[in-house]
């Protein structure tokens, strides 16, 4: 829908770039323009809401934990790790070891494929078909092996569940997931090549300061790419974290290509969280015992705030039990909110049309996270 | 100007595609692939768990046909794939292994009603 306003300049006029273009995926942005520049954004969501709190607030735990898959469709195995250490706190579950190494473990390659969509993402929006079908075709590896595990390819159904994981993992998983590393390495390499056309688009592009993404709330790379060093696994450890050696990688920049190269790095740490947590995985149960498959907060009273580091930055879950069967009140917070609508509006002012895609998918957004 | 992704890029045309050739070569579905649901009426005892259970509500408790309420005479679970979303809690509650999920994932259909799972069918 373009509209003109005629009392002003003839050149002046607004648009919307989404929902229906191919890159934008289920989130519009009205667009002031003048010319060939955007003067002005505004961030129209919306249409991916399914109201995920209201709805946690009806079911039981276990079945929550198969709702939480879908907050975010990209790092699914993630938001069901968040939702399961809520349920565990409430619940006053004591997680096997054997279940916190594997959920580590899954929680990463849910990172890398996440990261893989990034790289996909970005190249679609500029035009780099190549890039596309090459990411999205490595990132099938992983959700082969994701599928062995959880049984789905996508969505892993509340594997990650309270008190731990719903299944060992199958035989030779542990062989699979290091025949994958070689797999990622190489598209993690090509992912960073040099790029004339890429660097074109997004050097210098959306250039977010320090100051700025800290008072906007920026989590995640887009902070880190940013030139600040914060990062939940290190700064307040959950699973095994602490116990495990990786790096955090920054940068300066604050620009699109810093973003992503930051993203980019993280698989590299990734793959090291992977290595050791296979080498050291321990023998045992993968859940704690006596759990039933129905669980109920019907002896659990308090309230709990969690917080992980997904692929997109810091997510967390607020549940408050007061005794019923189902929680009190679930408040999710995702890390695309603050990235998609303070930080998207104020990153698209005066810039030209053509870098509106670039900055808007170096954003790392996922719609289904802002809407909830 | 380095060019690095150009040579990467020709490099492929090279290289074995990633797809395959469906349907006459298929990928392997592993194990525990969560599909369609195969119900054994003969060990279910029509205990309701798995229709307590499921959080889309895609399983009802139903009568069998008349002609066979002999042999059956309780009600057992109905399942609705088009409401499913394949999350096989249905399976971890019960407790006789009556309700299990398969690999099979083809279920693409004109007829809205072959997507209802009747726990008998009549003769
Ligand atoms: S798989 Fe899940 S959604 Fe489907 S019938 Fe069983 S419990 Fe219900
Ligand atoms: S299928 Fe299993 S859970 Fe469902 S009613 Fe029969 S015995 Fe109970």
């Amino acid at each position: 829908m373009t509209e003109i306003n005629e009392q002003e300049i003839a050149g002046d006029f607004s648009m919307y770039f989404g929902p229906a273009h191919p890159g934008s995926g289920n989130f519009s942005i009205k667009v002031e323009m003048r010319g060939e520049r955007v003067l002005k954004a505004t961030a129209d969501p919306g249409y991916l809401h399914r109201g995920f709190e209201k709805l946690m607030e009806y079911r039981e735990p276990m079945q929550n934990a198969v709702l939480s898959d879908r907050v975010c469709v990209l790092e699914p195995l993630q938001w069901n790790l968040v939702h399961a250490e809520a349920v565990d706190y409430l619940m006053d579950y004591e997680v096997p070891e054997r279940a916190k190494y594997i959920r580590v473990i899954l929680a990463e390659l849910s990172r890398i494929q996440s990261h893989f969509i990034w790289y996909a993402a970005m190249s679609l929006g500029t035009g780099f078909m190549t890039g596309f079908n090459i990411a999205i075709g490595y990132r099938d590896y992983i959700l082969d092996v994701l599928n062995l595990i959880t049984g789905g390819r996508v969505y892993p159904a509340g594997y990650i569940c309270p008190g731990g994981v719903r299944k060992d993992l199958p035989e030779k998983a542990e062989n699979k997931i290091l025949e994958l590393l070689p797999k990622i390495e190489y598209m993690r390499k090509f992912a960073l090549k040099q790029n004339p056309a890429w660097l074109a688009r997004f050097k210098e592009i959306g250039t977010l300061t320090k100051e700025e993404a800290i008072k906007f709330g920026a989590v995640g790379p887009i902070l880190r790419g940013c030139g600040v060093e914060s990062d939940v696994r290190r700064d307040d450890p959950y699973e095994i974290y602490d116990e495990l050696e990786f790096d955090v990688p920054v940068m300066d920049e604050g620009d699109a290509y810093a973003r992503f190269t930051v993203g980019m790095q993280e698989i590299e740490e990734s793959m090291k969280i992977i290595t050791q947590s296979i080498d050291r995985l321990p023998k045992g149960e993968v859940k704690t015992p006596n759990l039933k498959p129905i669980v109920q907060f019907q002896k659990a009273e308090g309230e709990i705030y969690i917080r992980n580091e997904l692929s997109r930055g810091e997510g967390a879950f607020y549940m408050v039990a007061t005794g019923q069967k189902t929680p009190y009140r679930v408040k999710i917070r995702g890390p695309s909110f603050t990235h998609m609508i303070p930080i998207l509006e104020h990153l698209l002012t005066d810039v030209a049309y053509a870098d509106v895609p670039a900055i808007y998918w170096s954003m790392y957004q996922c719609p289904a996270d802002v809407d909830r | 100007m380095k060019l690095g992704i150009v040579i990467e890029i020709f490099k492929n045309v090279f290289t074995k595609p990633m797809t395959v050739l469906f349907p006459f070569e298929r990928i392997e579905i592993p194990e525990r692939n969560r599909g369609e649901h195969e119900f054994n009426i003969d060990t279910c005892i029509s205990c309701g768990a798995c229709a307590r259970i499921c959080p889309n509500l895609a399983i009802k408790m139903i009568e069998v046909p008349s002609e066979l309420r002999e042999k059956y005479p309780k009600t057992y679970p109905q399942v609705d794939l088009g409401k499913c979303c394949f999350c096989a809690l249905c399976e971890d509650i019960c407790p006789k292994g009556s309700i299990k999920l398969t690999t099979n994932f083809y279920f693409a259909t004109f007829d809205k009603d072959d997507t209802i799972l009747y726990p008998v069918k009549a003769e």
